[in-house]
């Protein structure tokens, strides 16, 4: 960890070897909690993407000066600082969204990838591949909540952005389910199950 | 300096300070936002009730300045109902209805005409009910169910009855699926037609 990792490794953790949630299998709260409509994860992961760059960013900047025994009390001060900046823009600007993520915003502060970040890389390299790192890690969990939203939303709505889409929205029978908490156990647990598949897969290949 | 014992307290202090200051800050700027926008969904979801024509390109500043014009609000003779008026002439009323949903509050308006019993619609501006099930009620479909319909004038003036079952001209269906939601909803609706009608009728 010491040495500086360079850009491409980093989006390549962040992205697939590390991946946050097929990988990690960190940040399971919300990806359970807000995948439901595609539009409503969307501006989540936008949110998440925002703080864990943001705050590995700080974390990093600051790293020198803090003591290491309340360092975790900084990183969370930090992490709930960006979080609310999110939140507080989102009930000016965007009422409706807001409304709809209700108290998943506020639970970005405990989400595991962010402090996972903030303390495995943020705290021992210098401010721009922390940022960079924090970034790609966001958007590593981002697209791995999108492709589950899009399962759930199409199947259990047969809308996708809210839209009802042809097929979906008439012949196919819903299945409630899927946007009820235990679609989002199942698709999940299909989701980790074809992706450490096929990472197995290439780590096999490149052998 | 950073071995000192005082030196953590002092650090944390400062940087917590420091982030503070900005989030109070931010907040101040925009708390008038965040409050005009608390008002305008319930301002919208009173307009959405009554029989008032809204144009559908209508910006907020135009349905605010539609409801200042149209809408007053509730006197000791409106039974905490807000009164649409023409002039003198009273067009409906606005009742404010919320209690607890499955997960969360659920707040809205039923639209009252001036008649005192039949029901011009019925809005949610707050829940936070499962998407595709307790959400439905705030679509159309539910709440389409409610125009035309009337507050029985005794026993139990409204209810929500399941799919199964026949509805009548002071009930409706529920939606499927959603039995925990529409307990609730029937639980305060219920309360506080009852209420309104002991005051107006």
């Amino acid at each position: 960890m010491a040495s500086e990792a360079s850009t491409r490794t980093i989006m390549v953790k962040g992205l697939w070897k590390d991946n946050p949630i097929f990988r990690q299998v960190l940040g399971i709260c919300s990806t359970l909690a807000v995948t439901n409509l595609v539009l409503n994860t969307m501006v989540m992961c936008i949110a998440l993407v925002f703080t864990t760059a943001l705050s590995s960013f700080t974390v990093s900047l600051l790293r020198n000066h803090t003591p290491r025994r309340i360092r975790m009390m900084v990183q969370t001060l930090i992490i709930a600082f960006y979080v609310i900046l999110v939140d507080i823009g989102l009930k000016a600007f965007w009422p409706e969204m807001s409304e709809n993520l209700g108290p998943y915003v506020g639970l970005i502060i405990t989400n595991c990838i962010v402090m996972g970040r903030c303390e495995a890389f943020a705290g021992s390299n210098s401010p721009v591949p922390s940022f960079i790192d924090g970034f790609y890690s966001g958007v590593g969990y981002s697209f791995i909540l999108v492709i589950i939203a899009f399962f759930r939303e199409l199947l259990g709505m047969g809308t996708l952005f809210g839209y009802p889409m042809p097929f979906f929205s008439t012949i196919w029978d819903k299945w409630i389910i899927m946007v009820m908490p235990p679609g989002a156990f199942f698709a999940l647990a299909l989701v980790i199950w074809l992706f450490r598949t096929i990472s197995a897969d290439s780590e096999e290949d490149s052998k | 300096m950073k071995n000192k014992p005082w030196y953590p307290i002092a650090y944390m202090f400062a940087v917590t300070l420091f982030f503070s200051s900005i989030i109070i800050g931010l907040s101040a700027l925009t708390r008038d936002r965040v409050e005009a926008n608390q008002k305008l969904a319930f301002e919208k979801a009173v307009l959405d009730v009554l029989p008032i024509e809204v144009p559908a390109q209508a910006s907020n500043l135009e349905l605010h300045d539609l409801y200042v014009k149209l809408i007053q609000d509730p006197t000791p003779s409106s039974g905490s109902a807000y009164i649409y008026k023409i002039g003198n002439e009273i067009k409906g009323y606005a009742l404010p209805i919320s209690g607890k949903g499955f997960w969360d509050e659920i707040s809205g308006v039923v639209g009252i005409a001036p008649d005192k019993k039949t029901i011009t619609g019925i809005s949610f501006y707050k829940q936070n009910e499962t998407p595709g099930l307790g959400a439905e009620i705030a679509q159309l479909p539910f709440r389409e169910q409610f125009v035309g319909k009337t507050i029985a004038k005794t026993g139990a003036p409204f209810n929500i009855k399941p799919v199964s079952e026949q509805t009548d001209d002071n009930s409706v269906h529920a939606v499927t699926g959603a039995t925990q939601t529409s307990i609730r909803l029937e639980k305060f609706l219920l309360e506080q037609l009852e209420i309104w009608r002991k005051a107006m009728m």
